[in-house]
């Protein structure tokens, strides 16, 4: 794999157009992220960041522009070929199976033909990796605890191998101690070279592992730049409170 | 006497049960995935019982090709039925009442294939030989026909074997993946498109396996599915809509207030019984025995 800016994009979307039905959300949208690097996503609730995440991933067919993943279109493909290809979308909310064990959970993660065959030994480390999860391993996914759940989540993003993995507000509706493991947890993917387009509200938990930081206001990216440098942009961090 | 009378009840209830479970199983498994309630169920128990009187009586084939044929015929039957009557709406599922417009197309299916049928058979009533002939005695006065017997026992395998399918197999689970998260299931691999067709395929091989076996003991004829249908629809909604274990235990319980209607009042009193018990239990659970509103099923 080459390394450095020279590099081509993981992830490259251009002049995107999304929304549903009638409602247009995201607009002319640009957005490159480099293989390894940890891209954030900040801004205001219903601007659009859950829905360019629906719309790279395939749950959601764009009205125009362009979706290129590590180099291939996949623009306007069905979900199941994106994910094929080796991208891992955390949604909203989990999207746990909810009467189905952790385990059940977890194997579903590795339901590609490529992935299902190793199943056995990608369960073996996800266990060692979250013991919290190997606790519940026969539980029902609908009895976990919100930070339970939201581990569950990550460790079935992990069941097979990935390209790019996109993260839809981890630390949403979790206590603190629970936001800290998986924040974790999420630092030290970035550290196994994974890479990653994460999506949060605020600054607060994002600065242990944020590359670069992109504001996203009104469906469209209004400002881009590294963590460092945004986080302390007195205007930007103004509006995007989080207190650092 | 009383002895006779109980093991009659238990022997009638375990044969209309489990036939009433196979039947029904495969429109609740439907549901469960895509939320609809398929009507073309009823086509499918009779083209299996046209499959069972072509192998077994015109052909004069052995019983086990029948089942093989009905299964595979009217597992093909079944994905097609899919593609023609459902899938060109799933794209527009959330913005239609897809739940009634379905219902309506595979009634269409459903009208079409027996008219199919009326035209090549004709109108008449064909006997379906027995997948197995003879009888044993299980008790003073309660004689099992084998035909009966083998139909429970091969109902019974085919429901335990769809559970273990569900809960073990890779497709299996991604079948219940779809019915509790369409989307999730989508982000993992899923290829729905595909899954889809599969599942109203199985469901309908089960509805054509028990075609073969009711067509022995009724007859193989256009309308033959027409009861199944009727019998399936109150077995899933008395089950709770889309609950697979609540679809087994209110088949049984229906064998059960049948049986137990026909042996103490007699054939007359025993269907009037029957819709009476179910009216109450529905007023009390409308949701059925395991049915919950609006959550995740399978």
């Amino acid at each position: 794999m080459s390394t450095g800016m020279t590099s081509e994009p993981m992830l490259e979307v251009t002049q995107l157009r999304a929304g549903y039905l009638d409602t247009t959300v995201i607009r002319d949208l640009d957005l490159a992220v480099q293989p390894g690097e940890a891209a954030v996503l900040i801004g205001p609730n219903g601007h659009g960041k859950t829905t360019l995440l629906r719309a790279i991933s395939g749950l959601i067919a764009p009205t125009s522009g362009r979706v290129v993943l590590g180099g291939q279109d996949v623009t306007g493909r069905p979900a199941d070929r994106i994910a094929a290809l080796g991208l891992v979308h955390v949604p909203q909310g989990d999207g746990l199976f909810g009467e189905m064990t952790v385990e059940e959970n977890l194997m579903m993660g590795a339901f590609p033909a490529s992935s299902w065959r190793d199943r056995r030994a990608a369960l073996a480390r996800i266990y060692e990796h979250f013991p919290a999860v190997a606790e519940r391993a026969s539980q029902r996914a609908r009895t976990l605890s919100g930070g339970e759940r939201r581990l569950v989540a990550l460790g079935r993003a992990l069941m097979r191998p990935s390209q790019l993995m996109l993260i839809d507000e981890p630390s949403l509706g979790l206590a603190p101690v629970a936001i800290d493991a998986v924040y974790d947890a999420i630092s030290e993917l970035k550290r196994s070279g994974a890479t990653l387009v994460l999506v949060e509200e605020n600054f607060t938990h994002v600065g242990s592992v944020a590359d670069a930081v992109h504001v996203i206001e009104a469906g469209t990216i209004i400002a881009s730049g590294p963590y460092s440098e945004l986080s302390t942009d007195p205007a930007i961090v103004q509006t995007y409170l989080g207190s650092l | 006497m009383i002895a006779t009378n109980i093991v009659g009840i238990a022997v009638t209830t375990i044969i209309l049960g489990s036939i009433y479970g196979l039947v029904a199983i495969g429109m609740t498994l439907i549901y469960g995935t895509l939320r609809i309630l398929d009507m073309s169920q009823g086509s499918m128990v009779m083209a299996g019982s046209f499959i069972g009187w072509g192998i077994l009586v015109v052909a004069g084939w052995n019983p086990i090709l029948a089942i093989l044929a009905a299964f595979i015929a009217t597992f093909i039957l079944g994905a097609l039925t899919q593609l023609v009557s459902v899938q060109p709406l799933m794209r527009r599922r959330t913005a239609i009442d897809f739940e009634m417009v379905t219902f309506i197309t595979t009634f269409a299916v459903a009208m079409v294939l027996t008219n199919v049928a009326l035209e090549i058979f004709g109108p008449f009533q064909r006997n379906v030989k027995s997948v197995v002939s003879g009888s044993i005695s299980v008790y003073q006065g309660v004689d099992l026909p084998y035909q009966s017997l083998t139909m429970a026992l091969v109902s019974i395998a085919l429901m335990a074997g769809l559970g273990i399918f569900l809960a073990r197999s890779r497709w299996g689970m991604a079948i219940r993946a779809v019915a509790q998260d369409l989307d999730a299931a989508r982000l993992m691999g899923v290829p729905v498109g595909k899954l889809y067709p599969l599942t109203m395929g199985l469901a309908s091989a089960l509805a054509g396996i028990a075609g073969v076996f009711l067509g022995g003991l009724y007859f193989a004829y256009p309308q033959a599915g027409d009861l199944p249908l009727l019998e399936a629809l109150i077995v899933v909604i008395f089950g709770g809509l889309g609950s697979l274990p609540g679809t087994v235990y209110a088949a049984y319980a229906i064998g059960l207030i049948q049986a137990t209607a026909e042996v103490i009042v007699g054939t007359t009193w025993s269907l009037p019984i029957l819709y009476g018990v179910i009216l109450l239990v529905l007023i009390v659970r409308p949701y059925g025995l395991l049915g919950r509103p609006s959550e995740a099923r399978l």
